[in-house]
């Protein structure tokens, strides 16, 4: 795995709506610009290698350095992946649909859901949104929530921009009945 | 109270903080040989100038905002690179939003009470380097930055870049403290002590 740079970005929000929210709402996320692992080789049938040499590692990379960042228990929680023009979607969808992946941030955060996520494909700077939901029950309704990234100079074509984000509550100033009281 | 004493005032409209870090491993191939970590730290606050007018003194504010941003701000910088005496060059910047005006931006930035305040607590000496605009929310400013006790030491003429997807509002300012903890991955343009004379007539040419 072949990184050229992490990018963290942490927002924490004391007010929204005009009023103060009860503690600041903070919302972290880390990204790994890696080299795409099939970058130049044309179409490739069989992606289970290149899984197997990266996905794992990225996870393991990735994990604590997103709670590290949030410097509190996560709540909720999602993932991304950018691919750069030259590569396909499938390829981040690759590194990061896999339990290798994803495993290492359940574990390290306590959580048991699986992980909400954007694949996309775009130019260096593109802005993408990683949605987020709560880490034990993906039906809280609280907890769904998303932060916009943009890192200027990535992806570059043969790249990918991997990412975890993970936020210590849910919305600010959430006030929505919960999902049960409509059923 | 001591006559003309300020006291920054805590309640500065505060909307949220946006903290943006980059660490290059990897740049043209090779590690650089001093990895240098960059953060850009942003404040979103209202802009108290909002409607007063281009002839409003703009002190009182100024005096009492700008220095609680320079402590927020500096804090959250020293915090995420790993100690004041890491940081080696640094910068500042404002984005305001689209009711106020660039003058409000620069006396939130261009004064002793921000800027001699970043310079202290970032344990600075030089004047600190800048960028501003006016803009939508969303906006992508880059912020430059040079050496914090030598400002001509071109090694560290470098950029961050800091946004926040959904600031500054028409009436908010954003305001941005950043820096550096080394110079640009591969440094190698030379310095002033290295550098040849250079004039139309050392090049033996005029441009025309």
């Amino acid at each position: 795995m072949s990184v050229r740079k992490i990018v963290t970005v942490v927002e924490e929000i004391r007010t929204e709506g005009g009023r103060e929210v009860d503690r600041p709402a903070r919302v972290a996320v880390v990204a790994a610009v890696i080299e795409n692992p099939w970058a130049g080789q044309g179409f490739v049938e069989d992606l289970a290698p290149g899984i197997d040499a990266n996905a794992s590692d990225l996870g393991g990379l990735l994990a604590p350095a997103v709670l590290d960042a949030l410097d509190a228990p996560a709540e909720a929680y999602g993932k991304a992946a950018v691919v750069g023009l030259d590569g396909e979607i499938e390829h981040g969808s690759a590194l990061i649909h896999t339990l290798k992946f994803g495993d290492h941030f359940r574990k390290a955060a306590g959580a048991t859901t699986l992980l909400p996520a954007i694949e996309k494909r775009g130019p260096a700077g593109v802005v993408f949104d990683i949605p987020l939901k709560h880490i034990t029950d993906a039906t809280i309704r609280s907890h769904h929530q998303t932060i916009e990234v943009r890192i200027t100079d990535a992806p570059h074509p043969n790249e990918i921009v991997i990412a975890l984000a993970a936020a210590a509550q849910g919305r600010p100033q959430q006030r929505l009945a919960p999902l049960s009281t409509e059923q | 109270m001591q006559e003309g004493m300020v006291h920054p005032d805590e309640n500065i409209g505060l909307r949220k903080l946006v903290l943006y870090r980059d660490v290059v491993f990897t740049e043209a191939g090779e590690a650089p040989a001093q990895p240098a970590r960059r953060a850009s730290v942003a404040a979103v606050i209202r802009n108290p100038w909002v409607s007063a007018g281009p002839s409003a003194d703009l002190s009182r504010e100024q005096s009492h905002i700008a220095p609680v941003l320079a402590k927020l701000l500096t804090d959250r910088l020293v915090a995420s690179l790993g100690g004041v005496d890491e940081i080696e060059s640094f910068g500042k910047a404002a984005i305001v939003g689209t009711s106020g005006e660039i003058e409000h931006a620069g006396a939130l930035i261009h004064t002793p009470y921000f800027g001699n305040l970043v310079r202290e607590f970032l344990q600075g000496e030089s004047i600190i380097c800048f960028a501003d605009t006016r803009a939508e929310a969303g906006e992508t400013l880059i912020v430059p930055l040079w050496h914090k006790t030598h400002a001509s030491t071109r090694s560290h003429y470098q950029t961050i870049s800091a946004r926040v997807s959904d600031a500054p509002r028409a009436d908010e300012i954003v305001v941005i403290a950043a820096a550096s903890t080394g110079p640009r991955p591969h440094p190698r343009i030379g310095d002033r002590m290295t550098d040849p004379v250079v004039t139309t007539e050392s090049l033996e040419v005029v441009p025309s």
